[in-house]
């Protein structure tokens, strides 16, 4: 097993002194749209409702800018998390897709609506949140989709009133300045992030939602699925931050990557 | 072996592409790209990507299309590269640079950057070649 590390972290260390002599002898091109980050100031404090409770409201880019940022030129670094703790076969099951067929399935190639958490995990796009005392909207531009979820700690739906859903069945309460948002009965055919993470019908879906200043929004998820995990596992808390732009339209109506990655699959599959 | 199954599920989770709309690396080659210069034909500003096509011409002088997939309007239209600067460009020579499809279909790229006839330099997709100046997470 060392064996393995070893020759993994080597194989790592080998690609980036390769990749880095590579771009020693590139000539780099200034482009119109190339975005060289700047983080915005904490602001002050975040705001409050007249229930005294933070008001998340504002439209929220990933990072620190305040803006897009798909073409800064410094992307973000790769999370430092723990690894996710998937039972031997659930593992064994994501390893066995190839690239190409895990793009197949993922959602942001069928355009299949991204659900809990995937409105937070697996959206490049900036997030609009509405506020008043007792509820939460949540706004996104990828397929224009949304959720509402009363934040009165209400509990979930009776189990036989529970129907499988996209986003599931969602209740949020506050602990302190943390807005907690609850959600079970999550479809199945939704994933938990980009990377092939599925999930059972069990799985349980913990985020959290806190605005340390005015111009910054943090969110966390916790992900419990006994079928799938060995244990729960809750991720870093990823940085967003309040940008001064609507959202825009995008409804995913024309998606040609479907035939294209499946002509793709048909090759490597003959191969 | 577990063990490596689980690391190699963890790097997957840890390099995974964190804001594309899926992996480009999956669909195109990103060491197979070229400048291709020709005329622009057509806009398609639509989502998941648009689309431009560009016909080049061939060495007997017939005019072949070549579609190239841009990122997203939303993208594009944060980035400068908005429905009116592409469609105002329609009729007019352009160079775009574009990384061949992986599934072997001609004349069919991702593109990252067009000049536009003023000589303007647009982003239109990721930087896969590092050429923006971008330190690349693979």
């Amino acid at each position: 097993m060392k064996a393995h590390i070893g020759m993994t972290v080597a194989a790592l260390c080998a690609l980036s002194i390769a990749i880095g002599a590579q771009e020693q002898d590139k000539k780099f091109v200034e482009a119109r749209g190339s975005v060289k980050p700047v983080p915005l100031p904490p602001g002050g404090p975040a705001p409050r409702m007249s229930d005294g409770h933070v008001d998340l409201s504002g439209v929220w880019f990933s990072g620190p800018t305040g803006k897009a940022n798909a073409w800064s030129v410094v992307p973000d670094a790769p999370l430092k998390e723990d690894p996710v703790p998937f039972r031997p076969e659930a593992a064994a099951k994501i390893s066995s897709m190839s690239r190409t067929e895990r793009e197949l399935k993922s959602p942001g190639v069928t355009c299949q609506p991204v659900g809990t958490p995937g409105m937070w995990t697996i959206n490049p796009y900036p997030h609009q949140i509405v506020m008043k005392p007792g509820l939460y909207v949540h706004l996104i531009e990828s397929d224009n989709a949304w959720s509402v979820v009363h934040t009165d700690g209400r509990p979930h739906k009776k189990p036989e009133d529970l129907e499988p859903l996209y986003n599931g069945d969602q209740t949020a309460h506050w602990e302190g300045d943390t807005l907690v948002i609850d959600t079970i009965s999550i479809d199945e055919r939704t994933w938990i992030n980009q990377s092939g993470w599925f999930h059972s019908d069990q799985a349980h879906v913990i985020e959290r939602l806190r605005r340390p200043s005015k111009n910054y929004l943090e969110y966390q998820y916790t992900v419990e699925d006994p079928k799938v995990l060995t244990k729960p596992w809750t991720s870093t808390w990823r940085t967003y931050s309040l940008g001064s732009e609507d959202l825009t339209e995008n409804f995913c109506t024309n998606n040609e990557n479907v035939d294209q990655l499946e002509k793709l699959n048909q090759t490597e599959r003959q191969k | 072996m577990r063990v490596t199954v689980g690391i190699l599920v963890a790097m997957l989770l840890a390099v995974a592409p964190a804001w594309a709309h899926h992996s480009f690396a999956a669909e195109f080659d990103a060491t197979k790209c070229s400048d291709i210069t020709g005329i622009l034909t057509k806009v398609a500003y639509e989502n998941p990507h648009s689309y431009v096509w560009v016909d080049v011409k061939d060495a007997s002088g017939k005019a072949v299309s070549n579609t190239f997939q841009l990122s997203s309007p939303s993208n594009l239209k944060r980035g400068g590269a908005t429905y009116g600067v592409l469609n105002g460009s329609v009729g007019k020579e352009v160079l775009v640079r574009g990384c061949a499809s992986r599934n072997g279909e001609a004349n069919r790229y991702a593109a990252s950057f067009i000049k536009l006839p003023d000589g303007a330099i647009q982003r239109v997709g990721q930087d896969v070649e590092g050429i923006f100046g971008t330190k690349i997470w693979r």
